[in-house]
């Protein structure tokens, strides 16, 4: 029973070092080292067994599905840096600003577009506060909804393929990441379809709380609807049905979609004639950062898998989570509510890489199938950057946010969004049941 | 002190010249990455080979240039991932505590070990000079002795890290291009992290 003391001590040990601020990479591979030590002062744990991390970082370097994070980070930066993103946002918005609840499903529209072509919350929210969020206000919507809509709408990216965190959760499942994005276009479209419900409802019930364009920015903006629908709505919507078609169609991997997006992006930056270099150098650090990041986080989670495995701890996790009432039902309530807790401290990176690998030999010994798992994780940690008062999306919407708006209102703008998470997180669990 | 405040100085210009060139090399891997997903679709109709293994590894041989040679830049720059919620309301002063004693007790015990256990598995693949398994694939030795450089670097630049931690301390302040200051510009919004997704 030595996980059984071991594995909760390294466990909270990582927490605790987490906690303190230091880079999470190197906390959690302090915490292998320190653990490795004490293990094996108390004759539980073999040092040789350290001599496996070159071959662990080895197999990390030539990991080829985790290429495609860097490829479609790049992707979305271009469309960000190029203003093609934006452009795409305004032009929604005057199309469908016409129309009651219009601007609101415009952002909908284009929270799951951005989504698809970046993946990264704080992007999306940050673009659409500062973009959506003023013409909102100035027309009269009521704040709450405008904040509500534009917080959720910046996180659906988690979840709608090509997302980032599906690209590392299959890494981390074992699952191919093709199958996860099929699975994850159901709640995805699910998802987007109830929060336009939502609007629309609130258009037919509270008309006043989301009203249309006034006429005059409807007829300033009329003579060049047309051509900004063809030159600035179209080009990066064909972009991202191609990039996702070529996988669905099983006709490229991931990781060459991506490739193939981000010389795409450039090539309608190119055309848009805002390619310049400061985007390409941009766009260029962007990935390098958040490469490196990533790609550390994982090897400081190896050195940290690698001890915790070492004492046990895997098995003392196994126990617990299969032992516990109601099956595979207690398993997954119990995780989710775990992950949602955790996903408003920490990023996903940090769950999928300490503690999605562990879930894995539970998930299995309870019949549980390991892409459905992947979508419950990817739905719930979803809700939870939309959740007050931690969650990550309502901070960076706040720091876009006019100062006279109160936090309260994007928290209680939040609420009906959360509501729709746990109607369609319940049943995702559903259908995630063993066959 | 001051000597190792210039020590300190030279690491942080190197990784810092360093990031300014990997970053094109993630361009050069887009690329590289667009041609061999065209050219493994074009060789099924065209039936000339345009791909190869080394092409294909070329691909990853970059990635791996790019974060292991990147890593030190990427603590020096502030860009691996912190979880600040308690971090972000310290003093700057207790924050230089914690980047101190994180970088003495886990960064740097860190690189000494991985420069330990790595080195033998790399002599090896170097003195059997390693090529890749697969035909017309690359060399493997150099690629693997990068993993040394990686971790001499970022054990260089934790040394940096922790003067620049003493100074803050001190209250000396974080010093050109410290850490501290390039992060209170980077997040500006919200108690996020730096690189949150």
């Amino acid at each position: 029973m030595n996980g059984a003391v071991w594995g909760p001590l390294m466990f909270l040990g990582a927490l605790a070092f987490i906690f303190t601020g230091y880079p999470v990479a190197f906390a959690l591979a302090g915490t292998a080292l320190l653990f490795a030590l004490l293990g094996s002062l108390a004759g539980h744990f073999d040092l040789i067994l350290l001599t496996a991390l070159p071959e662990r970082t080895f197999g990390t370097m030539s990991n080829y599905t985790l290429l495609a994070v860097p490829f479609f980070i790049y992707m979305g930066t271009v469309l960000e840096k190029s203003r093609l993103a934006e452009e795409l946002l305004e032009t929604i918005g005057l199309l469908f600003g016409r129309f009651r609840g219009g601007l609101a499903l415009g952002v909908i529209l284009v929270g799951a577009l951005l989504a698809a072509a970046t993946g990264v919350v704080g992007a999306s929210v940050t673009a659409m506060g500062l973009i959506s969020l003023p013409v909102m206000l100035r027309n009269g919507y009521r704040s709450e909804v405008a904040l509500g809509t534009i917080s959720a709408a910046g996180t659906l990216g988690q979840i709608i393929p090509p997302s980032i965190v599906l690209i590392v959760l299959g890494d981390q499942l074992g699952v191919s990441v093709g199958d996860l994005f099929r699975a994850a276009l159901i709640p995805g479209l699910a998802l987007t379809g109830a929060y336009a419900a939502y609007i629309l409802g609130l258009a037919a019930v509270r008309p006043g709380w989301v009203p249309a364009l006034s006429k005059e920015m409807r007829d300033a903006a009329r003579g060049e609807l047309l051509k900004r629908v063809a030159f600035s709505m179209m080009p990066p919507l064909i972009l991202i049905v191609v990039v996702l078609g070529s996988i669905f169609a099983g006709v490229a991997t991931p990781t060459e979609a991506g490739a193939l997006g981000a010389v795409g992006a450039m090539a309608l930056a190119a055309a848009n004639r805002t390619l310049g270099m400061d985007v390409l150098r941009e766009a260029a650090e962007d990935t390098t950062r958040l490469t490196i990041m990533v790609v550390f986080l994982l090897i400081g989670s190896t050195a940290f898998a690698l001890v915790f495995r070492g004492l046990d701890g895997d098995i003392w996790i196994a126990d617990l989570l299969t032992g516990l009432p109601g099956g595979w039902l207690g398993f997954l309530l119990a995780v989710n509510l775990l992950v949602f807790v955790l996903g408003f401290f920490i990023d996903f990176f940090e769950i999928a890489f300490i503690i999605v690998p562990l879930l894995v030999l539970p998930a299995r010994q309870l019949g549980l199938d390991p892409v459905w798992l992947g979508i419950v994780l990817a739905v719930n940690l979803q809700t939870s950057f939309l959740t007050p008062p931690f969650g990550f999306s309502l901070f960076y919407l706040r720091g876009v946010t006019p100062d006279h708006v109160p936090t309260t209102s994007i928290y209680r703008g939040a609420v009906p969004f959360i509501a729709i998470q746990v109607l369609v997180l319940a049943a995702v669990v559903w259908m995630a049941r063993p066959a | 002190m001051r000597t190792l405040r210039r020590l300190a100085g030279a690491v942080e210009r190197l990784n810092q010249g360093l990031g300014g060139v990997l970053r094109w090399l993630a361009l050069l891997m887009v690329l590289m990455g667009a041609y061999n997903a065209l050219a493994r679709y074009l060789t099924r109709y065209a039936g000339v080979s345009l791909s190869s293994n080394a092409l294909n590894e070329a691909q990853w041989y970059l990635f791996s240039l790019i974060f292991l040679l990147g890593a030190a830049y990427g603590l020096k720059v502030d860009a691996h991932v912190r979880v600040d919620v308690v971090y972000g309301r310290l003093s700057e002063r207790a924050r230089g505590w914690i980047d101190l004693l994180g970088t003495v007790l886990f960064l740097i015990p860190f690189t000494v070990v991985m420069l330990w256990v790595s080195y033998p598995t790399v002599r090896n693949s170097w003195g059997v000079r390693e090529v890749s398994p697969d035909p017309g694939g690359l060399p493997r030795y150099p690629i693997k002795a990068v993993i040394l450089v990686s971790f001499a670097l970022l054990l260089l630049q934790g040394i940096a890290q922790a003067v620049r931690a003493l100074d803050r301390i001190a209250g000396r302040g974080a010093g050109e291009g410290g850490a501290a200051a390039e992060r209170s510009a980077g997040t500006a919004a919200g108690p996020g992290v730096g690189g949150h997704l």
